[in-house]
């Protein structure tokens, strides 16, 4: 950028500080200030302007789970010995990162289990198949593994090595519609062994719609409101059918 | 002279106070120590700072789920860029509610707010935007902003605080005062234009 008219620079900084400056241009000016000392230093002055705006509103506690998870994702990124981060230009924010790669011998396991348990239980025993593998971030094994018979009526869950469990938490699973519409929740799920569930006839057809399933955190018992409220920990692809 | 409390002395709230000269130096101290990479002092600065940072993402965000999770990717930034604050002379908790506001705003313009669009909105008085202000949170520094705030035009002062408390675009602005888009931006930036020149003053 070729702006040197110190007039346009600071109102740039004033609306980006705001949060009116916004997409590509906000981007653009991110990389400007990063790398510009002069526009760095209007940014930080409009913050300071700025800050007591917000610093009025009355404080709100946040839940026990949310340092939980901070420590979690502070311990995976200061590596023993390596450079300290901070010394580097610090990376911008991470988004989530996308959906681990399935554990496919887990899953071809938990499916083996899984059609071994409902041989045993069932007279016709539909078959089951790997549905999603729900790992959260950064973490070297499953939570919970998915598998579903060929008509989406029967769902088993099984938990896996990297479930840790948080006191009076429930975890829900929520089909995410491709349409856009809202998630719909299949149900709880279990926080020790395997567990089978037959879905009712809306959520199998929302499972159908849906290319992504999630897991909330929710109070004891599932979400109050039928809609996810606590942090979404985990979002996976959906095992594609042919 | 005031004596130098340890960082953690929890005696006094500094939420409440956020002025206090110790106040600026203990979260100073703290970051200081997170570059360090010592994690009990990023605990100690969550501890101090994040009731507030979170307030003002609920703002944004209006969803709590959303937005706790948003304050931990906050404070995994904060611990990454701790190293980043000395070169800055300014106010920590500046740093830190910028470093808030700057995620909240990107999550709630990013597909990830729409995960959480069924959920509950979070229920927040609303806020004072003609005459008296509450200020009485915000510490002895926002005097001068609170003076200059004043001088604003009503239509002003409702632009930036919904844009900077709410974050509101320009659209949203335009939309909730039911002005053309034109009108919205020049108000906010001749607004933004007196704020800095009586704060300069």
């Amino acid at each position: 950028m070729k702006h040197d008219d110190p007039k346009l620079i600071d109102a740039l900084a004033a609306e980006y500080v705001l949060g009116t400056l916004n997409g590509r241009a906000r981007r653009r000016f991110e990389r400007w200030r990063s790398k510009e000392w002069h526009v760095e230093r209007r940014v930080q002055a409009w913050e300071e302007r700025l800050s007591g705006l917000a610093l009025r509103l009355p404080p709100m506690r946040p839940s026990p789970h949310v340092w939980t998870q901070i420590e979690k994702r502070i311990a995976r990124t200061a590596p023993r010995g390596a450079a300290p981060a901070a010394s580097r230009p610090a990376p911008p924010v991470q988004k989530r990162a996308p959906w681990q790669a399935i554990a496919a011998g887990l899953v071809l396991f938990a499916v083996l289990l899984g059609g071994y348990a409902l041989y045993r239980d069932s007279a016709e025993p539909p078959q089951m198949l790997a549905l999603a593998t729900l790992t959260t971030e950064g973490a070297s094994q499953p939570s919970w593994t998915l598998a579903a018979d060929t008509e989406l009526r029967h769902v088993r869950a099984i938990v896996g090595g990297g479930f840790t469990r948080e006191a009076g938490k429930s975890y829900e699973l929520w089909a995410i519609p491709d349409n856009g519409s809202a998630p719909v929740s299949l149900g709880l799920m279990p926080v020790e062994g395997t567990e089978d569930r037959e879905l009712t006839d809306s959520q199998r057809t929302a499972l159908q719609g849906a290319s992504k399933v999630a897991i909330s955190v929710e109070p004891e018992g599932g979400s109050p409101t039928g809609a996810p409220t606590g942090p979404v920990i985990i979002v996976a692809d959906r095992v594609k059918r042919a | 002279m005031a004596p130098k409390a340890p960082p953690n002395a929890a005696g006094r709230s500094p939420i409440a106070n956020p002025d206090v000269d110790t106040d600026d130096l203990e979260l100073t101290q703290l970051i200081a120590a997170c570059a360090a990479r010592n994690p009990q002092a990023l605990r100690q600065l969550y501890d101090r700072t994040a009731p507030q940072l979170l307030a003002c993402m609920v703002r944004i965000l209006k969803r709590r789920a959303l937005a706790e999770e948003a304050l931990q990717d906050v404070f995994v930034s904060i611990w990454q860029r701790a190293g980043q604050f000395e070169s800055r002379r300014g106010r920590p908790r500046a740093w830190l509610m910028s470093i808030a506001r700057y995620r909240a705003i990107d999550v709630l313009r990013s597909e990830r707010a729409e995960l959480y669009r069924e959920a509950e909105i979070e229920q927040l008085p609303q806020l004072v935007t003609e005459g008296g202000m509450d200020w009485t949170g915000a510490g002895r520094s926002a005097a001068a902003l609170a003076r200059c705030f004043e001088l604003l035009t009503a239509d002003q002062r409702r632009g930036i605080e919904l844009a900077f408390v709410e974050g509101a675009s320009h659209a949203d602005i335009a939309r909730v005062t039911k002005q053309p888009l034109g009108t919205v931006k020049s108000w906010i930036r001749r607004g933004l234009a007196s704020l800095r020149q009586c704060l300069e003053r």
